[in-house]
This record gives C-alpha cells, structure tokens and sequence, in this order.
C-alpha cells in the first residue's frame, strides 16, 4: 500500500486539487451563476503564491492564505461589476477574465517570468497540507446542500424571481457564489503551485477552463458528489488507459460535449435519475397503477428531483 | 501611420469575416458557436496538411477552408447543438449548454492539431501563390490585403442585402424574433439552421485561409482568443446586427493596432477582453442593438 502510495504521490495529490479545482466552478453553477472565476482564480492564486514564496520567503500557509484573500477580493469585485448579467453573456465575461489572468501573467514581465512562467517555489508544504485543505474545503461546500441554506440554494438557481419573492436576498447568494468560486480557485491554484513548484501561463489558459468543466460537467453539476466523481475520474482517467494518455485532449473534448448534450447531470445526476425512477417505480408495481403515468412525469420532475431523491 | 490604418482595416476585414457568421447564427438561430474559432484554425490546418501533399494556388486552398469550414460547422450543429436544442425545455438552459458542449468541441480540433503540430504554428509556405507586395507612394500594399479587404465588404454587404430584402433573409429574421411563430408561418427552422451554420463555418474556413497567408503561420490555439475576440465584436455592434459586427470588428482592430504601435505587442490580446467588460456594463445591447426581445 504505501509503495503503491509513493509511486502515485502526484497522482493523489493532484485529484484532491482537482477536487477544489472543481468545486470553485461547481458551486457557483449549482447556484445557476454560470461563472468561470474559479479558473481565472486559480491563475491568479498560484502566480500569487508563487509570487510570495520565492521572492518574498513566505510560508506556504501563510502564502495560501494570501492567494485566497487577494481572490476571493478580485472575485467579489468582479461579482458586482458583472451583476447584471446572466446566462451565456455572464459565462463569456468571465471566460474573458480567465484569459485576462494569463495574458497578464504572459505580460507581466520579471513579476510572473513572462511565457516562462515562475519555478522553484519550495517552501515547507507537504501533502498533508493538501489532504486537509481539500477535504475541509468539500466539508464545507457539502454543507450547503442540505438544510435551509441548501433548499434557498436550490430556490436562487430554478427561479431567482420567485427566490425573492418568497424573502431570499438573491444578489447577496449571486455574489456568495463569486466568493466563494474565488476562494476555492485560489486556494487550488496555491497548492498547485506549491505541490509541482513551478507555474506558466500555459498552465492557466483555456485548457484549465476545459479541464474544470469536464471534471464538473461528467461528473455532475448539482452535488459535490459529482465534482469529486469528476476529480477522480479525470486524474486517473489518463494514467489507467494509455491510448487516453495520448489523445487526452480530444477525449475530454468529446466528453464535456456528450455530456453536455446527452446527460445535463453528469454521471451522479444518472445515478440519482436512476435510484428515483427505482423507488418511484417499486411504489408503483405491486398496487398495479399505470406506469406511463409516472415515467412520463419523471423529466418534469428531474429538476426537483435531486431534493426528492435525497435521504 | 498610413501604412498601420492600412494594417488595421485589413485586420478589421478578417474579424468581420470571422464574427459576421458567429453574429447571423447568434442573431436569428439563437446559436454561440464557441466551437468556432476550432473550426477557423482546422480549416487552416487541412489546408496545411494537404498542402504538404501537393502545392495548391490560393483559389484552391480558399476552396479547401471554405468546404472544410461548412462541413465541420454543419457537422457541429447537427450532432450537438441540434440534439441540445431538441432534448432541452427552455431557451436559458438550452443556451448554457451549447456554450458548454462548444467548449469541449473546441477543445477536439484544437488537441488534434496541437498533437500534430507539437504546437508549432503552421503555415502555408508550400503554396504556390505568394502576395506580392506593390509600392504606391510610401505605402506598401499587397494584392493579398486588397484580397482580403475585397472579400470582407462583399460579402458583409451581400449578407446584409439578403438579410433585408429577400423573403429567406426576412424568414432568417422572424426565426430571430420568435422561433416558434415562424415556424408556424411555414418556415423550415431546421433548414435554415443548417443552412445558417454552413454559411458561417464557410466565412470562418475563408477568413482562416486568408489569416494565414497574411500572418504567415497560426497557432493552434490561435482559434482560443479569436473567439473572444468576436465575441467583443459582436456585442460592441449589437448582436444579430450586421452594419454592427462591421464596426465592432474595425474598431477592435484599431484599438489594437493603437495598443501594438504604442505599447507592444504583450498587452494587445486584453483589449477585447476589457473591451467584453465595458461594452458589457455601459450598454448591453450594443451599439446598433435594438431593445432586447425576451425570449422566454
């Protein structure tokens, strides 16, 4: 096991940063905030901490938490400046954001190292570090899916209107989602930085766009059970399956759009539809009732389905 | 200076032939292609494989980026978008989810090419048409610029015309306003979809061509920040408005020939980025668009 274990360090660290990774653009999806600020957070975190580590010998502890701070502010700011938009405009302006983070870290000269990125951040972080961090951020985010807090969730995004109208502060949850995206992604793109050590725009582009959306979009974008489903599968995915390996890009390529097309709630969102449509149907059987009743009524429900189907 | 105006409208001319075909599909089918820019650096790219097969002149290989731009836009829409549009309820998460099936389509051509290529740029120098430059004063024109310059006005003005005065350019317009009422008036929403995407994948395999004989290498990624760029046009102008593409994409490509003379090439890609934001807070419907008709 532990032999095992040093043989894929990386590979386990890099699934619970993936994890945050996917989170910080899950939760403020789940929200219907159609944000990709997590990505551009997760830029900016690690160009921070790489920033603070090298030049400025800060701890690793100390330099996450400035990654978080100085994103979760950019974030937020960047939460009211675009407050009044929605939909597929909201989710282009924060694309072009992402893209701002790495053409200014391609631009910003001794500071970031230009196209070359900055390397050798070796501070005092173990994998330790990573474990807790990770598992105490999904902690967190879980819990916002059951109770109070879990149901308004569910009011702001299938109808903000009727939200406020029953008393939710929608733009106080709207802007809770750019928070928290921005700590989350700055928090991954921290120990990111500190787990390989070295950072280039390369590695903040498009392709983390993509990489986040595939792991959220495959695995599920309605619970924090899908974006884990989602880190683990697209970690391990290319290490299990050599011919993935090569041609990884195109095969997440092909899965964010299957996905998108054929199964809006990822992989966890199936096996949800399935265990209601289970239950729904063994209530059904032994009284005889007519099944096409319910099973035409199942995509009606599917939206609220997710609160039904949960214990 | 004469000779930057002349660098920015030949620019200008290539975005307005990019975003023209993005802004005619967002605009009436109510379809954000971000596979599109894929779909504009692929057209290039089959045209420098084959290439390396066989020398081919410019009307060839402009044939090659048109068809293979067509093909690939029509073959997008009618195994995602098509399935998308059909399996989902309402417009709003119909629209969420084209963006995101675009993104992980742009993400297959751009791996392909990138696997190929090693990431280098690649680009046409096995052609047998090279520009050539002419010297008129101090000014250094190509036949290439005037090519390209040519081909944008054209063909924004025929798709402008079309889009006004004939009866399909109004059904086009109608599907725009109220897909289902058009329907119901006998128009063929899944014809005129097709037929929509193939014109602009046809625009973005044309612009892509000529792109790369006037740089002289892409980028596979190069696709990446042209669509954000045409993004910004097209919301600059309005969207569906096609005098407003026009001006969006010549003032994007002034700004940024101003930013490139001044400041240097580094900070040029953030201008359409910002530019996204302030068009965004100041006037979101444009400058030529007309008050926004809610789809719900």
């Amino acid at each position: 096991m532990s032999g095992w274990y040093g043989a894929n360090l990386i590979l386990v660290q890099n699934t619970f940063i993936g994890l945050v990774l996917a989170l910080s653009i899950q939760f403020p999806m789940r929200m219907g905030v159609f944000s990709f600020t997590g990505a551009g957070s997760y830029g900016l975190g690690a160009y921070l901490a790489a920033i603070l580590v090298i030049d400025h010998r800060f701890p690793a502890l100390a330099a996450i938490a400035a990654a978080m701070a100085v994103s979760l502010v950019v974030s937020v700011l960047l939460g009211l400046l675009v407050q009044q938009l929605d939909g597929l405009y909201l989710g282009m302006a924060t694309i072009a954001f992402c893209l701002i983070v790495s053409v200014a870290a391609t631009a910003g000269g001794d500071l970031t190292g230009g196209p070359t990125g900055r390397f050798g951040a070796i501070s005092d972080f173990t994998s330790g570090h990573i474990y807790v961090i990770a598992v105490a951020a999904l902690l967190l985010v879980a819990l916002t899916e059951f109770g109070r807090v879990g149901r308004r969730i569910e009011a702001v995004r299938e109808d903000p209107e009727l939200a406020a109208a029953v008393g939710i502060n929608v733009r106080a949850y709207r802007l809770a989602a750019f928070a928290a995206s921005g700590l989350l992604g700055g928090c991954a793109g921290a120990m990111n930085l500190l787990a390989r050590t070295t950072i280039t725009p390369v590695d903040i582009g498009f392709s983390l766009v993509i990489l986040a959306l595939t792991m959220i979009i495959v695995g599920g974008i309605r619970s924090w059970k899908g974006a884990l489903i989602g880190a683990v599968v697209f970690t391990w995915l290319p290490e299990l399956l050599a011919v993935v390996g090569k041609w990884e890009h195109v095969v997440y390529g092909a899965l964010v759009a299957a996905a998108a097309i054929w199964m809006p709630g990822g992989l966890y969102g199936v096996w949800s539809d399935a265990k209601y449509r289970y239950r729904v149907g063994r209530r059904k059987a032994p009284s005889g009732a007519d099944r096409s009743g319910p099973r035409t009524g199942a995509p009606e429900l599917r939206t609220v389905g997710e609160g039904v189907a949960e214990p | 200076m004469l000779q930057d105006l002349l660098g920015a409208v030949t620019l200008g001319s290539i975005y307005l032939m990019f975003a023209l075909g993005m802004s005619l599909a967002w605009g009436s089918i109510g379809i954000l292609n971000f596979a599109h820019g894929s779909i504009f650096m692929f057209a290039a790219f089959v045209g420098y494989l084959v290439l390396a097969q066989s020398p081919l002149s410019l009307i060839a290989l402009v044939a090659l980026g048109v068809t293979v731009g067509a093909l690939l836009s029509v073959l997008v829409h009618v195994v995602a978008f098509e399935q998308i549009t059909r399996w989902t309820k309402d417009h709003r998460t119909a629209e969420m989810q084209i963006l995101i099936g675009g993104i992980g389509i742009a993400g297959i051509p751009l791996a392909l090419a990138q696997y190929e290529t090693r990431s280098n740029p690649f680009g046409f120098t096995q052609s047998s048409f090279q520009p050539t430059v002419h010297v008129v004063g101090d000014l250094r024109v190509s036949d290439l610029q005037v090519l390209i310059v040519v081909a944008a006005a054209v063909l924004t003005t025929a798709i402008a015309l079309w889009l006004r005065h004939s009866r399909q350019g109004l059904a086009l317009r109608s599907i725009g306003v109220d897909a289902e009422v058009a329907s119901m008036m006998g128009v063929n929403r899944r014809r005129f979809a097709i037929v929509t995407m193939a014109v602009a994948g046809g625009l973005a395999g044309l612009a892509a061509v000529l792109y790369t004989f006037y740089v002289g290498a892409l980028t596979p990624e190069s696709g990446e920040t042209l669509i954000i760029k045409a993004f910004a046009c097209i919301i600059l102008g309005g969207v569906g408005s096609m005098a407003g593409v026009a001006v969006g994409a010549f003032a994007l490509a002034f700004a940024e020939t101003l930013v490139l003379t001044n400041f240097g090439g580094l900070w040029v890609d953030a201008i359409s980025f910002s530019l996204i934001f302030a068009v965004l807070l100041l006037r979101p419907a444009g400058l030529f668009g007309k008050k926004a008709v809610r789809r719900t």
